[in-house]
């Protein structure tokens, strides 16, 4: 009997540790999911500031400039367009 | 048997304390057992919650989970405003160490003098003070490369306007909280804002979460909000707008440009304008959305109503002839009279020229209730259907108190008065076959149904007489351009002061229409105060019109609908012998 109670005794022991053990290993992993969606939050914040930044670089203020300072081009105008009708439409009009 | 000891009443053992030290150990021990019994009981049942908390002051911290706000998109999903993070500088005043040449360093990097920072950091009974909000990213890492005590950085959302000021008065501005302050920011302010969550987590002793627990909010982004607005439209308009205001020495300008088939805004302009992220030394007047909140007599851009009603009335055809000679005319005891006198004008060309007395003499036929309904059909007197702050009615009297003299200046637009987007609005009108369109500053995807006002042959009799107004003989023939039709109507107003008008104040306008055969657009052009010399709508307003009605419907991909002069050199020609 005593040698029962013994073993039990044992199991406790071993599966209380072991619940110590389990809960500091979850506490880990949450600390580092938590630390993966911290990342995750910077990294989106990251690119939402690259997009405006491109953005920024690529407004037809600046993009005309240079198109006419350095490439020297100038805008479109009807006299030198060629208009091309899509086949399917040359039947409607 | 003998050698057993019986410890009663062996003399050895005999105790000889008395027994009341042993009864008092036991009770001493009793009363240890009790005062652990009744703490614990204290604890855990009487003030649990008192220690509940304090155990949780020391581990469990509430996180805020901050929401971003909606990003502001233009009709092909370019920014106009995003929100991105940026770092906020505060201090612990007592704790920031007395270093001079590095708060000199710091002082530099926030822009600020060293004395100001100084003072900032003088009240020492402060816990926190906001040193600079929002900096950019390179100024933050190298304040926190100078690693000052007391210094911190706080994570915020910092709006930022790509576009600049081409767009500024469509989009606004939101104030450092993230609100709306002005513009489509103010108006869509609560589909814009996001709502921020929280959730309630336990720290271990380095600071990282470890486990979170109870209700987690979770936060709510604001909804992305698509415009009407064509960014490069808008920007054209803005860029030839200013180039206007400048060129002609005028006070200021707005521009509005019409989708008459989906009503949708591609472009409202106002010059001068700000950047919409610099916004220390901002004036009123920079800041105000003219084209719909500053309200003028229309003057001349009346006209084409009361021709359009005159012809609905069946009173008059386009070719029907009115003598306008002598070019004056007296209605009880006041004289109207035109800058040129003409004789017989037929109803085309007084549109075309601009005649006072035809267009007197053509309202004279009308009802003023007829007229005022027409007016207030198009929506003069009435606000624009935008949810727009500061958005105005303008005046329109109504026909009961008006006068016959008051019946004739308003025919040609003085006694009323409308922003330029309901002058804007009104010519869709025209554009559309006699429908008024519904406006809307969000990007509507399909063609909308409008009011109807006029029959469409009516709606095309006056586009015609536009169009001999923007051509040769017209007010305007500086409107036109290469490869389309337009028509439209010349403006000039004396600008009112006080009571009376100013004698040397003007205001140049134009609002017109292009294709003239199939309108895709309606612009509204104003000048406002142009002191360069001329000053007559057709001068100042009408070559902005034709600039922008060029770009923007190449942009919008429209095919031209006249004969164009090719400058395309075809090589293959000289080799076809």
């Amino acid at each position: 009997m005593s040698r029962l109670n013994f073993m039990l005794l044992m199991a406790v022991l071993a599966s209380a540790l072991y619940l110590v053990s389990v809960q500091y290993e979850s506490r880990r992993l949450f600390a580092d999911i938590d630390k993966a969606l911290n990342e995750e939050r910077r990294l989106e914040a990251e690119r939402e500031r690259l997009l405006v930044e491109r953005r920024a670089q690529a407004r037809p203020f600046r993009v005309e400039q240079l198109a006419k300072e350095r490439l020297h081009m100038r805008p479109a105008s009807p006299a030198i367009t060629v208009y091309v009708s899509e086949p399917g439409a040359e039947g409607a009009r | 048997m003998s050698r057993s000891i019986l410890y009663t009443s062996s003399p050895l053992l005999a105790s000889r304390t008395p027994v009341w030290r042993s009864k008092f150990i036991v009770a001493a021990l009793a009363l240890a057992f009790l005062g652990l019994g009744a703490r614990a009981t204290y604890i855990q049942v009487v003030s649990n919650d008192f220690f509940q908390r304090q155990g949780q002051v020391r581990f469990a911290r509430t996180l805020e989970m901050p929401a971003s706000r909606g990003r502001v998109l233009d009709r092909n999903g370019l920014i106009l405003a995003s929100s991105v993070q940026a770092l906020s500088i505060w201090a612990i005043p007592e704790d920031v160490e007395r270093d001079p040449p590095r708060l000199q360093e710091l002082a530099r990097l926030l822009e600020m003098p060293l004395s100001e920072l100084n003072k900032k950091l003088e009240d020492e009974d402060k816990t926190f003070v906001w040193l600079k909000r929002q900096v950019d990213e390179p100024v933050a890492k190298q304040i926190e490369s100078l690693k000052l005590k007391g210094i911190h950085q706080r994570k915020e959302y910092k709006r930022q306007y790509p576009e600049g000021e081409a767009a500024a008065h469509v989009v606004g501005f939101t104030n450092v909280e993230d609100k709306g302050q002005e513009g489509v920011e103010l108006a869509f302010d609560k589909t814009l804002a996001g709502k921020p969550g929280s959730r309630r987590v336990i720290k271990d002793r380095l600071g990282s979460v470890v486990e979170s627990v109870g209700e987690t909010v979770p936060p709510v982004d604001g909804q992305d909000l698509q415009l009407s607005i064509d960014s490069k439209v808008q920007f054209f308009a803005y860029q030839k707008l200013r180039e206007a205001v400048r060129v002609n020495k005028a006070m200021s300008g707005s521009i509005v440009v019409l989708d008459i088939q989906s009503g949708e805004v591609l472009a409202l302009a106002n010059y001068p304008s700000y950047e919409p992220g610099k916004r220390k030394h901002l004036s009123g007047a920079q800041l105000r959305n003219r084209a719909l909140t500053d309200t003028f007599e229309p003057g001349s851009t009346m006209k084409p109503f009361i021709a359009a009603l005159a012809l609905e009335k069946g009173l008059v055809r386009p070719d029907t002839q009115i003598q306008t000679a002598p070019g004056s005319l007296t209605i009880s005891g006041s004289t109207i009279s035109d800058a040129h006198p003409q004789g017989l004008l037929t109803v085309n060309e007084i549109i075309q020229k601009s005649s006072n007395v035809g267009t007197v003499k053509l309202a004279m036929q009308i009802q003023p209730r007829e007229m005022w309904e027409m007016y207030s059909l198009v929506g003069f007197g009435q606000k624009p259907q935008l949810p727009f702050p500061g958005a105005v009615s303008g005046r329109l009297r109504p026909h009961k108190s008006w006068r016959p003299i008051e019946q004739a200046t308003m025919s040609y637009g003085y006694g009323l008065s409308a922003s330029l987007f309901q002058l804007a609005q009104a010519y869709s009108v025209f554009a559309r076959d006699g429908q008024l369109v519904p406006v809307t500053l969000l990007k509507a995807e399909s063609p909308v149904g409008g009011m109807r006002v006029l029959q469409a042959r009516h709606a095309q009799s006056v586009r015609n007489m536009l169009h001999l107004a923007a051509g040769p003989g017209g007010t305007a023939p500086k409107a036109q351009t290469m490869g389309y039709s337009v028509g439209g109507k010349t403006g000039t107003a004396h600008k009112q002061e006080g009571r009376g008008y100013a004698s040397k104040k003007y205001r140049g306008f134009f609002v017109g229409l292009a294709p003239v055969e199939q309108p895709r657009i309606v612009v509204a052009v104003m000048i406002d105060e142009p002191t360069a010399g001329r000053y007559y709508g057709g001068d100042v307003a009408a070559p902005v019109f034709s600039e922008t009605v060029q770009q923007s419907l190449r942009l919008l991909g429209i095919q031209p609908d006249m004969a164009v002069k090719p400058q395309i050199v075809a090589r293959s020609v000289e080799e076809s012998f």
